[in-house]
């Protein structure tokens, strides 16, 4: 690989992330990527998205169980596990903690091109006021050129896009409507396993 | 704890408020009693009942508790101006109070006045050591800085005062865990464990801090710990997934070699067959990503 690798996620994969962060604003939240690469192995498409954990991020027993489950799911529908994603406790912590990296470096050692997504609490407040940009609210950070992991860009023109240009839009709308208290995550799916981790209801 | 019929109880009252079906002072009381976290509801509502002189004073003594309450709310919001006017309100009532004092110490720290915060509260632990909530403000605020080794220190300090305090033991638990330190982790839920030894909820945690440290004897601990989790509490899916997860992981850890006793082999398919039935009942759609789950850690 020479280039820096594109990449789109799509607006339901990224809104079910911001959502399942602003249930959980007092506690670090992280989510599992699903996705594919393009033809040419130059993009990566991240197509879904599964809200894992808001409390104990760093215990390995229910991460392993959720890795192994959603990864089952998905094979079958040609998805597998492109990347990671994490916000953090405190709003102005713009720093990829320890865990974090943990985690993304697991889900690197099987996709060298994985994204590691950092919730962006600033342009979210930005957006929640002006309502006008258009790119998306999070950090991306990969690992493909160099030995740890390194910011990718994070303005408009940066390698990470969401897929439909009027995704922020939608999502205010979700967040005014107050969906967000919806969400489901799998830490509640191991509490009440009625409970599905993939919000079937939530984009009805 | 709060019971899920209490959670409802709650839900339902909120629907009713905001929809403006009356039962204000009804939910406000429950959200203090159960010390819930709904601080924009507190503030909204709170402020309603406030600004009504009427209504105000129909409360009684309780409008004081009330002012406290949604200043509290306030600066959680961030609205700091209507945190400062209830304080206000309650300095004039009660002038020279420790507990109006706290909440102006709370102010400081909600405007980011970390170090005038930080005086404020030190010279109200001078006046009385024992303090519970100030002491717990310190470490909160050390947290919010992102200090998190001084939340620590300031948690242990705490704890040296206040050992039965088993909220402070777990949250120090989760603070070690949040930085990895999975060693200091398991020293607090030995601790939790001794002095509450019928909580399954310690149980399980010092079992899931125990299989992220690994290791051969403390995944054998941790299943143990499983097993105790689901003995004391009944059915829990965590621990049964726990179960799974230790023998798979001693599996790959002896090869094979280690013989595991005719026990151990059970307790693992028995765990399987209680996640397959549970699964099957409330979780129908889940059953075939369960099987190929339970399958892929070899069971």
């Amino acid at each position: 690989m020479d280039g820096e690798s594109n990449y789109e996620i799509h607006q339901n994969a990224y809104i079910k992330l911001i959502l399942h962060a602003l249930k959980h604003k007092t506690s670090s939240v992280n989510g599992v990527l699903l996705g594919r690469n393009s033809v040419n192995g130059d993009n990566v498409e991240i197509v879904e998205s599964v809200p894992l954990f808001h409390s104990q991020i760093g215990l390995l027993p229910p991460l392993e169980i959720s890795l192994i489950m959603i990864e089952e799911y998905y094979a079958d529908k040609g998805l597998s596990i492109v990347g990671y994603f994490h916000a953090n406790e405190r709003f102005d912590d713009f720093e990829v903690g320890n865990v974090a990296k943990n985690i993304a470096d697991h889900i690197y050692k099987y996709f060298p091109q994985a994204a590691l997504l950092l919730m962006d609490n600033k342009k979210l407040e930005a957006l929640l006021k002006e309502g006008k940009d258009r790119s998306p609210v999070m950090q991306l950070y990969t690992k493909e050129l160099s030995r740890s992991w390194k910011l990718a860009g994070a303005d408009a023109s940066g390698p990470l896009k969401i897929k439909e240009p009027s995704a922020n839009i939608v999502l205010l709308d979700f967040i005014s409507s107050g969906k967000w208290k919806d969400i489901i995550d799998f830490d509640d799916h191991l509490d009440d396993i009625s409970k599905d981790w993939l919000n079937p209801e939530l984009f009805k | 704890m709060v019971t899920r019929r209490e959670e409802e109880e709650v839900n339902r009252l909120e629907n009713q408020v905001e929809n403006g079906g009356g039962g204000v002072w009804e939910y406000l009381c429950l959200v203090h009693k159960l010390k819930l976290r709904r601080s924009d509801m507190v503030l909204k509502h709170g402020l309603s009942i406030l600004n009504d002189k009427k209504k105000r004073s129909a409360l009684g003594p309780e409008e004081w508790t009330l002012y406290e309450q949604v200043a509290v709310a306030a600066m959680d919001c961030q609205s700091n101006d209507a945190a400062k006017d209830c304080i206000k309100v309650l300095q004039r009532k009660f002038p020279g109070s420790k507990r109006v004092g706290r909440l102006e110490a709370m102010l400081l720290e909600a405007r980011g006045l970390w170090s005038e915060a930080e005086n404020a509260y030190s010279s109200l632990l001078e006046e009385n050591p024992f303090d519970q909530v100030v002491h717990k403000r310190r470490v909160a605020m050390a947290k919010a800085q992102g200090n998190t080794s001084a939340a620590i220190d300031w948690l242990n300090k705490y704890l040296d005062l206040f050992m039965a305090d088993h909220e402070a033991w777990r949250e120090l638990a989760e603070i070690y865990v949040s930085l990895q330190m999975y060693k200091q982790a398991v020293f607090c839920y030995e601790e939790l464990i001794l002095s509450q030894p019928t909580v399954p909820l310690h149980h399980l945690a010092y079992a899931d801090v125990l299989y992220t440290l690994g290791g051969l004897e403390n995944l054998q601990t941790a299943k143990k710990y499983y097993a105790s989790t689901i003995d004391s509490g009944g059915k829990s899916t965590r621990a049964l997934f726990g179960i799974c997860l230790c023998t798979s992981a001693i599996g790959q850890l002896t090869k094979g070699r280690n013989k595991e006793d005719k026990d151990s082999l059970e307790l693992q398919s028995l765990s399987a067959m209680a996640l397959e039935k549970d699964y099957k009942q409330r979780a129908p759609s889940k059953v075939s990503v369960l099987s190929s789950t339970l399958r892929s850690l070899k069971i």
